[in-house]
């Protein structure tokens, strides 16, 4: 008999917290990554217009932060629930604090994605009514933006700190979880955000804003793919907990969403089709698309990986 | 009739009188019948063919070796029993992360303990409970866990249900920081272990394991 007494059964089958739950950790760190970005970008180089990627990012911000909300109600065991976690709170759970940090980040996101939209507003009529508004807090906007910006790396930061608290999993259960949730949402954030800059508000490929991203994606990358690494080494020389759930790298379906999904396709992707191809492929729009989508399936199979094999080696 | 809520005559030292309630599951003693399951299911209004506590099979049988139960060399017979259920932590992952205090610790007993009304079936205190012992209430939608019937039985001055219809006395229950409390002299006289206390969670379960009888 090796060590006392242990009991391998439990009063719940499978995992407690399933795929609508990554696509909700997707989601906010898309919806924070990419405002961080072209904050970053805008208070870096000063702008004082509405540039095509602010109005994107403002935009997915938004929309993938209210797509996620909606993941995140639907599974509650009863959606009809939901506003028992806005009525009460435990400041000591980090679920918590994060519902504290949206219902802030929410609205002024909103309210981002009314400023950097004026002009598309005032071309749709039936936008009218948000104009008055608009101009009402316009003087406001500067510190908005500031706000938001470290809003949005919370909510990026939150969604590591929601699961590593759960000290069953030892994939989860990691210091660097935060970090590597903040490096992988400001990279696909970026990245979904510049293709919806190109795609829909016609920003040049090569402007000034692009080639910032450009120049910015590679350390970001490096840095997800060290925070990844850091996790792997933790495990392998783990206790015996981290070492059985250093399994899910190796072994069963979920190491192949890790092999193919985030390496190869979130890593591998980007890095071949900008310095394996030819520089006329890599300077062409097909190029610019697939790189984007790379990163942002990556993002979602990281997720996945984390969430699934994280839950599915237990301690 | 019963008096769990402290067995002692008296002589209460006065300043620690917050209790700390403990059960002692005797694996030496549980043969396996499940009538703590059925108990804990009538007790607390469970669903059908739900408890808030499991009993998970285990053999003792080491290979090459005879069976301590059937004496053959090569068998599969599990005749081990573990009791699976909330570990009522004193230092509990579920009241910690529960975003909206459902999951609480009551004042009185420091026992942990659902506010059902509170609760938003988030799942966040089931995938944080190092023990697999939370599960969703089918009927109710919300989070539950042993609390030692709580609300069921404690309240009316019984014993928790599993432990009123345990007939072989492999489960004891009581206050641990009473010293006169049977639990008490129990745990002085019997060496007792804590599942994964290494997790720093500081269970109230205690379990008495079968050890092997050498020379």
């Amino acid at each position: 008999m090796d060590g006392t007494l242990e009991f391998t059964i439990g009063l719940s089958e499978g995992v407690a917290w399933p795929w609508p739950i990554a696509v909700y950790l997707f989601f906010a760190g898309i919806s924070g990554g990419a405002l961080s970005v072209a904050l970053f970008i805008r208070f870096y180089k000063q702008q004082s217009a509405n540039t095509p990627f602010l109005k994107a990012s403002a935009l997915i911000a938004f929309v993938t932060i209210a797509l996620g909300m909606l993941c995140l109600v639907l599974d509650l065991t009863n959606p009809l629930f939901f506003w028992r976690i806005l009525v009460y709170y435990n400041l000591n759970s980090v679920m918590s604090v994060g519902v504290i940090a949206l219902s802030a980040y929410i609205p002024l996101v909103a309210l981002i994605a009314l400023f950097a939209l004026e002009e598309e507003i005032r071309r749709l009529p039936m936008l009218a009514p948000l104009l008055p508004l608009i101009d009402r807090l316009r003087p406001w906007r500067r510190s908005c933006e500031a706000l938001v910006l470290v809003l949005a790396l919370a909510v990026c930061a939150y969604t590591g700190f929601l699961i590593s608290a759960l000290i069953r999993f030892p994939i989860i259960n990691t210091s660097v979880l935060p970090a590597l949730f903040v490096a992988s949402g400001l990279s696909a954030g970026a990245a979904a955000a510049k293709m919806l800059a190109v795609g829909v508000f016609k920003e040049d490929r090569h402007s000034s804003d692009m080639q910032i991203l450009h120049g910015a994606e590679w350390p970001i990358m490096f840095a997800e793919a060290l925070f990844l690494f850091m996790i792997i080494m933790s495990l392998v020389t783990g206790n015996a907990g981290a070492q059985s759930a250093f399994e899910a790298f190796h072994t069963g379906s979920w190491s192949v969403v890790f092999w193919l999904g985030v390496v190869g396709v979130g890593f591998g992707g980007p890095l071949l089709l900008n310095f394996a191809t030819g520089k006329h492929f890599s300077h062409s729009s097909q190029a610019f698309y697939l790189s984007g989508l790379c990163a942002v399936s990556g993002m979602m199979c990281l997720r996945m990986f984390i969430l699934y094999a994280g839950q599915n080696f237990a301690i | 009739m019963l008096a769990p809520l402290g067995c002692s005559v008296k002589e209460q030292t006065g300043q620690d009188a917050a209790p700390h309630y403990v059960m002692v599951f005797d694996q030496n003693k549980c043969v396996g019948c499940g009538g703590c399951k059925e108990a804990c299911n009538k007790a607390n209004n469970l669903p059908e063919g739900r408890s808030r506590v499991i009993l998970e099979q285990q053999s003792s049988a080491v290979a090459g070796q005879a069976c301590p139960h059937c004496g053959k060399t090569d068998c599969d017979c599990q005749r081990k029993y573990v009791r699976v259920s909330c570990q009522q932590c004193k230092n509990a992952p579920c009241v910690s992360v529960c975003p909206t205090g459902a999951a609480h610790r009551d004042p009185k007993t420091g026992i942990v303990t659902m506010d059902a009304s509170k609760c938003a079936g988030c799942k966040y205190c089931i995938a944080a409970c190092p023990y697999n012992a939370r599960y969703i209430n089918s009927e109710t939608d919300v989070a539950d866990n042993c609390d030692f019937c709580l609300q069921s039985k404690l309240a009316k001055g019984e014993l928790p249900a599993c432990v009123q219809e345990c007939r072989y006395d492999a489960l004891v229950f009581g206050d641990a920081n009473d010293p006169n409390s049977y639990v008490s002299r129990l745990l002085a006289v019997k060496d007792s272990v804590r599942v994964k206390a290494h997790l720093g969670t500081e269970p109230s379960l205690r379990y008495i394991p079968i050890v092997k009888l050498g020379v």
